[in-house]
């Protein structure tokens, strides 16, 4: 069933007619009955709702039928091709022709193929193989009853305007619910975390819940190390290592945040530990994704900075307090350059930044956390000693009176 | 538009209590039964008016689950207001105030005032708390108290206005230093008359009704 819903969702150019197909406008979006609660009753259910290409209703997400590009048959079906044939010899290609495999990847990865090439690009599909019958003892395991308890109030707060996760108790949300689970099981230290969630869905919006468990699984593992542990380290330094490349790329605009006092953390929360999913419209999530899987999080990175460039330049005079500022790297509004979904990578891609920048960056703001550890921890120990200095002299003066 | 005071609130609490609802009851005067969860922080501002003074509302709306703590802790620097919220229909998330009032108490500045609201009123065949225990709770701990219902509405004005209220009453008794920024309370444009005319706090004012 799932699979069905991924495979309608991952059309590529030609849009494969349902029932209900609205062909009188010739537009791509479809209009799809909604699938109410009971209590929602027949009206509800027979309400027809227009959903984008991507099953989505409305939100941030959402993509204009009007703004959108399409490839042409010839070119996607070429594209295609490629794909299959880098699929069978893969190890060779990520081995020998890796920046031949990346320049794919920035181009966008066919919708036909993106879930097999996400699964591939992390290596999950190898992972799944390995480990054939552990989501399934997982599903049947009883669970932490926190854990479950924390997952269930979700279910139904994760892209509420897409199609698939809209109904409570629909399939999308019951595939949510496995891979959530399975997960909490497979990390019992980690637990749940809620910034897992849209992750999941995303997934789930292409591939059946095991893989999507799986493809999960190795994005926790190799490209976000630690971002859903308790105390969220590994986020708060990102978000240094971010603050400390922007100076490099936008030396006013780190200088403007900087006197504001707003911290990474108050806006790169979600873009980061969500993967952008919940930031942009989906065509460029997509997209991002594609190389997000090839490269890993230096893909962030580059997205991040060209997102506070193109959300505060030139915008400073309308941002006097952290206020407005903060309103702007919302994007409420989203900024108009975002609508070219070639515009964001075509711009990460000429950032001042490379590699080395981002390692050295990375190196400066562990060892400047790591010695403000050591501060905090010899403070508290001075403290200590002092308090113990103290009642020592206190004693002894009791003694003496 | 301007202002004379600009206060900062931040709402916390378990996840799932109605946070977000709540806040969007207040800034938007609707209830969205259907969001998305909270990732990390929210915003949302709005004018109120007491005693003849317009007092803008700036407030952080936070992420509720533990793993956020670290982040969140970092949001109360600098709140002149909390709104400590828990679920009338849920109990553990009215036994874990103690947790939520320490972290509160140790991150922000002593003045902070903080309301305490069982929300869900609605919602009374479902109750799991009484009243009672979160007006006992209120009393022991020195914070305000009121039941409210993100969905119809009832009582949400009042708990931020009445938190405004009390920290108004602060500033009036010389408790609140108002000229640190870090006890999240601004003197507006309208105070002070070198600045009249530059509509500093106006530039998000836009977004119509009394909402900016």
């Amino acid at each position: 069933m799932v699979m069905a819903m991924a495979n309608h969702l991952s059309d590529g150019g030609d849009n494969p007619s349902l029932p209900g197909d609205s062909k009188t406008n010739g537009e791509s979006h479809r209009e799809t009955a909604m699938n109410g609660s009971a209590h929602d009753g027949f009206e509800a259910f027979n309400s027809l709702v227009k959903t984008d290409r991507y099953g989505f209703l409305g939100g941030n997400q959402y993509t204009n039928p009007e703004d959108e590009k399409r490839l042409p048959q010839e070119k996607l079906r070429k594209r295609e091709t490629k794909w299959l044939d880098m699929f069978v010899n893969w190890d060779k290609w990520m081995s020998k022709r890796f920046k031949k495999v990346r320049e794919r990847c920035r181009k966008g990865i066919p919708p036909s193929l993106r879930a097999k090439a996400w699964q591939y690009l992390s290596g999950s599909f190898f992972i799944a193989e390995q480990n054939q019958g552990l989501f399934q003892s997982y599903l049947s395991a009883p669970g932490d009853p926190k854990c479950i308890d924390d997952i269930h109030k979700d279910l139904d707060r994760q892209f509420p305007q897409h199609e698939m996760f809209l109904s409570k108790g629909g399939v999308g949300q019951e595939a949510l619910f496995e891979v959530l689970k399975a997960y909490s099981l497979h990390r019992p230290e980690e637990g749940y975390c809620q910034a897992q969630a849209p992750i999941a869905a995303l997934l789930l919006m292409h591939m059946p819940a095991e893989q999507a468990f799986w493809c999960l699984v190795a994005i926790c593992d190799k490209y976000l190390m630690g971002y859903y542990s308790p105390g969220l380290e590994a986020i708060q330094l990102d978000g240094d290592i971010l603050f400390g490349l922007l100076k490099k790329t936008s030396p006013s605009l780190h200088k403007h945040m900087r006197k504001q006092h707003i911290e990474p953390i108050m806006y790169m929360t979600e873009w980061f530990m969500c993967v952008y999913t919940r930031t942009l419209s989906w065509t460029i999530v997509l997209r991002l994704w594609d190389q997000f899987l090839c490269e890993g999080v230096k893909v962030m990175f580059r997205v991040g900075l060209v997102l506070v460039r193109v959300t505060l330049e030139d915008q400073l005079d309308q941002c006097p307090s952290f206020y407005e500022t903060l309103e702007k790297l919302r994007m409420k509004q989203m900024p108009p350059e975002l609508q070219d979904e070639s515009f964001l990578f075509t711009e990460s891609l000429r950032l001042s930044v490379t590699e080395r920048d981002m390692q050295r960056e990375h190196q400066k703001q562990v060892s400047r956390r790591k010695a403000a550890r050591e501060a905090a921890e010899r403070e508290k120990a001075e403290k200590a000693a002092g308090a113990q200095g103290s009642t020592v002299k206190q004693s002894k003066n009791k003694k003496k009176s | 538009m301007s202002y004379a005071y600009l206060f900062k609130y931040i709402i916390i609490g378990d996840t799932g209590v109605g946070k977000s609802c709540l806040l969007l009851q207040f800034t938007d005067k609707r209830f969205q039964p259907v969001h998305d969860l909270t990732i990390g922080v929210e915003f949302g501002a709005r004018m109120i008016t007491i005693d003849g003074k317009q007092i803008k509302l700036q407030i952080w709306d936070t992420a509720g689950q533990e793993s956020f703590r670290s982040i969140t802790r970092s949001y109360y620097r600098g709140a002149a207001g909390a709104l400590l919220v828990y679920d009338i229909t849920r109990r553990d998330t009215f036994n874990h105030l103690t947790t939520w009032l320490e972290d509160a108490r140790q991150h922000s500045n002593s003045n902070m005032v903080i309301m305490l609201i069982g929300n869900k009123s609605d919602l009374e065949a479902r109750r799991e708390v009484k009243k009672e225990e979160g007006e006992a709770f209120a009393r022991e701990h020195g914070l305000i108290f009121m039941e409210t219902s993100a969905k119809t509405a009832a009582n949400v004005e009042e708990a931020f206005i009445n938190t405004a209220k009390e920290i108004y009453q602060k500033i009036q008794d010389g408790v609140f230093d108002i000229n640190n920024e870090a006890n999240g309370i601004k003197i507006g444009p309208q105070h002070s008359p070198t600045n009249q005319g530059l509509n500093v706090g106006g530039s998000g004012g836009n977004q119509g009704g009394n909402c900016c």
